[in-house]
């Protein structure tokens, strides 16, 4: 395993499409996610179910949009962007949003309520005091982040409709794994599972530091 | 018009659902008065605070802060800026004593004269051997001292302070009465809400109290104030 470089680009891409997805989808979900918690608009109760029942929307369907839409006869075909790391990333936003959403509002929800209005009267800025409120959840936030991260970077469905599974291209890991294992390569298969589960038990790991920092029972 | 500093409310209702909580009051507040705000449990008092703060939008009410009348949203910014809110049971920030004074400095240029007035600060509450301790875990008495020091920090015409001394032993309910009374020879006007009158007698200059969703004096040891329902006189922008 140590020694295919195949295997580690895989790797690398993985991280790669699925790290710049995240790192696009995190800023407008803390300001989505702090709108929802903070400010009383209508339709916020109505947005807030969407984003819920987002959570448990299939992967493979995600995937079935995304492909409609850049595809040759969709809307956002003259872009070019099926089968290439563009459009994994566009489909894995898609996938970790409602997820950062959903877990970015139940930590703005768990912050006091003091803590807000004391920043505002001492002089902080609403961006200030926002600042100060992500200070002050940002355990909660990263565990977020962590969900978020796990979620993408181990579904399958969403990356092979739309990234195609091209090698040195668009080949994932969950993507390779489903590829290897149908030839009936197993021991590939195996060698990018083990990083997988690796990866998901360091992220359960930081996921269960986080969650449980700040916050004691007793 | 009104005098420099002074800020008049008209005007405030405020209810609670079909919960009727202020009906209509009228307040004039002026910088280094105190005042005293006493009521039932319930009667509205941490309400009517919050809309002097700023941070509760009353069902109606104007504010005259020296620019006319103007609607209670037009003038929350500059209620935010002019009043500091301390809560019952004050928020402490993640972080030490210190980080949470360097909050109220934002307005402070340069780390040295940023870390100078948080000194002063401590020093002026009283907290000088509490520099690095963990804010939250300070006793009610010490964190309500803390946050006095945030207000003193900024500086601010008026503050709102709704039962300072609830839930405090005797000795730290004095320091914060001689923080208060330090406060109030800075020209900063103090609005107190508490249920223990007597604590504050010799402190305060006007005692309101809050019945039936209304605003009266009682004792008025030296009249400055009015409170009237409404004043239909005075043209609203």
């Amino acid at each position: 395993m140590s020694g295919d470089p195949d295997l580690w680009e895989i790797v690398g891409i993985s991280f790669q499409v699925s790290g710049t997805a995240i790192l696009i989808s995190a800023p407008a979900a803390l300001l989505i996610a702090f709108s929802l918690a903070y400010f009383n608009f209508p339709g916020r109760r109505a947005l807030i179910s969407l984003f819920n029942t987002l959570l448990s929307f299939p992967a493979v369907v995600v995937g079935l949009i995304i492909y409609i839409l850049l595809s040759n006869q969709g809307p956002l075909g003259n872009f070019r962007l099926l089968f290439t790391q563009s459009a994994m990333i566009i489909a894995q936003c898609v996938l970790c949003l409602p997820i950062l959403i959903a877990m970015g509002h139940a930590a703005f929800q768990s912050a006091d309520q003091r803590a807000w209005e004391t920043a505002r009267t001492l002089g902080k800025s609403p961006f200030g005091a926002f600042s100060l409120i992500v200070l002050e959840i940002r355990f909660g936030l990263l565990a977020a982040l962590f969900s978020g991260f796990g979620r993408i970077i181990a579904e399958v469905g969403a990356s092979m409709m739309v990234g195609g599974n091209i090698l040195h291209h668009t080949r994932n890991i969950p993507t390779a794994i489903a590829l290897e294992t149908s030839k009936g390569n197993f021991s590939q298969g195996i060698a990018l599972g083990i990083v997988l589960v690796v990866l998901a038990f360091v992220l359960n790991l930081l996921l269960q530091h986080f969650q449980g920092r700040g916050k004691l029972a007793l | 018009m009104i005098s420099s500093g002074s800020v008049s409310f008209t005007a405030i209702s405020h209810s609670f659902g079909s919960r009727k909580i202020l009906d209509n009051l009228s307040i004039d507040l002026e910088p280094g008065k105190v005042v005293l705000l006493s009521g039932e449990n319930g009667s509205g008092k941490t309400t009517l605070l919050r809309i002097l703060a700023g941070l509760l939008k009353p069902d109606t009410g104007y504010v005259d802060t020296g620019s006319g009348l103007l609607s209670w949203r037009k003038s929350r910014a500059k209620l935010i800026s002019n009043f500091i809110y301390l809560h019952q049971t004050p928020y402490m920030f993640e972080g030490s004593v210190y980080r949470n004074l360097s909050i109220a400095t934002s307005c402070v240029r340069g780390y040295e004269n940023r870390k100078n007035r948080v000194l002063d600060a401590m020093e002026w509450a009283m907290l000088g051997g509490h520099r690095f301790a963990e804010a939250k875990t300070l006793s009610g008495g010490q964190q309500q001292r803390v946050s006095l020091a945030r207000a003193w920090l900024r500086q601010p015409p008026y503050i709102l302070l709704d039962e300072p001394t609830a839930n405090m032993d005797s000795k730290s309910a004095r320091r914060t009465l001689q923080l208060l009374e330090k406060l109030k020879h800075t020209n900063i006007g103090l609005i107190i809400s508490s249920h223990i009158q007597h604590q504050f007698d010799s402190l305060a200059d006007d005692h309101l109290e809050l019945k039936d969703f209304q605003l009266s004096f009682l004792n008025a040891r030296q009249f400055s104030g009015n409170v009237t329902p409404i004043s239909r006189d005075r043209e609203i922008v």
